[in-house]
């Protein structure tokens, strides 16, 4: 029980972090929009979604990976609608959070899409990459996952025999690409606002799914 | 974010709250999905969005009234007729319909998952739903053959068009190899101009502002980050997204990449 209780936390932790994370985003954004406007275009630094947990860091971009091209020591990455390219050198890059199944060339064990975090160094405007991070799974305590058979066998029941809520955590252009059957869409930023949505019976069985270990 | 919203609704007091990890890659290897009618007029005919639709239908049913840009394939045809869907790794979506949402749409979509394709969904409701919601509806012959073209990337030049410019290259144009020193030793196109991708930051003097540029590599990679450099500077640029086998003497093969 012990055990439980301090995985439990951990959701906690994340919880809390969220909170305290987005008031400090907020305020950033707020003295960004202070500052006088030294560079108009600036690129974005950091995808949205990465901004339920972090915030504009100098030296780093945070965003999907594209691509990579070892013969020309480059990586491709995307910012939602803004494309970087980076150089890198592979004997100093660092690639942390990858299995790589090629340990010379860990950058291609990457998926494109990837969320990711790449520090970096600029000079005479071209980005030159030091680390490139991929975004860990979160990690989810053995007793509250639920498997592909079980959530089939409640799926070909339907919510009311099998007794479940499934809610697709996506975003909702995502979940209008096509869902499980049966499923809800309830976005992880939208929680607060759809909690209505939620059964009145607080024992009643709730799977969460997304677009996989995230 | 399914772990994050599990955590929030245990906050909440909710007891009996799991998480599906696996998700939604591994329950597409095995089943299809849904979407609504509503959903597919909204989030893919409306934005044309390349995909398949499939109506299951038998073709007299169907020759009455069917959604724009079906291909008939009645149920029992489909598992027979998996040659003629694009190859599974290009991950097609496809939709399926019936005139009810009902088995023979999901048999169709069986057939399909079973073949290995991943993006495989039901369209809720079928036919019946389409028209209920009063959406276009249009009549007669239904194409036969599946045509699936996926967008291509923002640059991409197409294969014909590059074709044309490798026999004739126009004044105004420059075709702008990107590999390095050794591949370009080995054969370039006609007329191309070697510029190492990671070399080209610091030569830009050496690419002509005035002209249309076409980068290739071997791979499309490479050229396609070449694209995104030029276009920052504020070249008119283009790539050609193909696997580029080139001879000795010039002659090139292009491949889907």
């Amino acid at each position: 029980m012990q055990v439980r209780s301090i995985r439990t936390n951990a959701f906690a932790v994340l919880l809390v972090a969220g909170f305290i994370f987005l008031p400090i985003y907020q305020a950033a954004a707020q003295d960004k929009a202070a500052a006088p406007a030294t560079a108009p275009q600036a690129k974005p630094t950091i995808a949205k979604i990465c901004t339920n947990c972090h915030s504009a860091e100098p030296g780093n971009l945070r965003g999907y990976f594209e691509g990579v091209a070892y013969k020309s020591q480059s990586i491709q990455l995307k910012i939602d609608d803004v494309t970087e390219v980076l150089q890198f050198d592979k004997s100093t890059l660092k690639v942390l959070n990858v299995q790589a199944e090629n340990p010379d060339e860990p950058l291609r064990s990457i998926k494109k899409g990837k969320d990711v975090r790449i520090t970096y160094t600029e000079k005479d405007g071209k980005k030159f990459a030091t680390l490139v991070s991929a975004k860990p799974p979160i990690k989810v305590a053995p007793e509250k996952m639920i498997g592909t058979a079980d959530v089939e066998k409640l799926v070909a029941q339907g919510p009311e025999k099998g007794k479940y809520l499934l809610i697709d955590a996506r975003p909702a252009p995502r979940f209008m690409d096509g869902a499980i059957p049966t499923a809800i869409n309830i976005p992880f930023p939208a929680f607060e606002k759809m909690v209505d949505k939620l059964p009145k019976d607080k024992g009643a069985l709730i799977i969460y799914y997304c677009a996989g270990v995230t | 974010m399914s772990p994050n919203s599990a955590g929030r609704a245990e906050k909440l007091g909710y007891t009996n709250v799991k998480v599906y990890h696996e998700g939604l890659p591994v329950w597409t290897k095995k089943n299809n999905t849904i979407l609504s009618t509503l959903f597919l007029k909204d989030a893919w005919i409306d934005k044309g969005i390349p995909h398949i639709l499939l109506d299951v239908r038998p073709g007299s049913v169907a020759e009455k009234g069917f959604i724009k840009g079906a291909v008939a394939m009645a149920t029992k045809d489909v598992a027979v007729n998996i040659a003629k869907f694009p190859p599974k790794d290009m991950k097609p979506p496809i939709m399926i319909y019936d005139q009810n949402g009902g088995d023979d749409a999901k048999a169709a979509a069986k057939a399909l998952v079973a073949a290995g394709y991943t993006a495989v969904n039901v369209v809720t409701g079928g036919f019946d739903a389409w028209t209920a919601a009063k959406y276009p509806v249009e009549s007669g012959k239904l194409a036969a053959n599946i045509v699936y073209v996926p967008k291509p990337r923002p640059g991409e030049i197409p294969f014909d068009e590059f074709k044309k410019i490798a026999a004739a290259t126009p004044a105004d144009t420059l075709i702008l190899d990107v590999r390095n020193t050794d591949e370009g030793n080995a054969g370039m196109i006609k007329g191309a101009k070697l510029v190492p991708d990671e070399e080209i930051l610091n030569r830009l003097a050496e690419i002509p502002k005035d002209k249309q540029i076409i980068a290739h590599c071997s791979t499309g990679t490479r050229a396609e980050m070449a694209y995104h450099k030029l276009k920052e500077k504020g070249y008119n640029v283009k790539f050609l997204n193909a696997k580029v086998d080139i001879a000795k003497d010039g002659s090139f093969k292009l491949e889907k990449p």
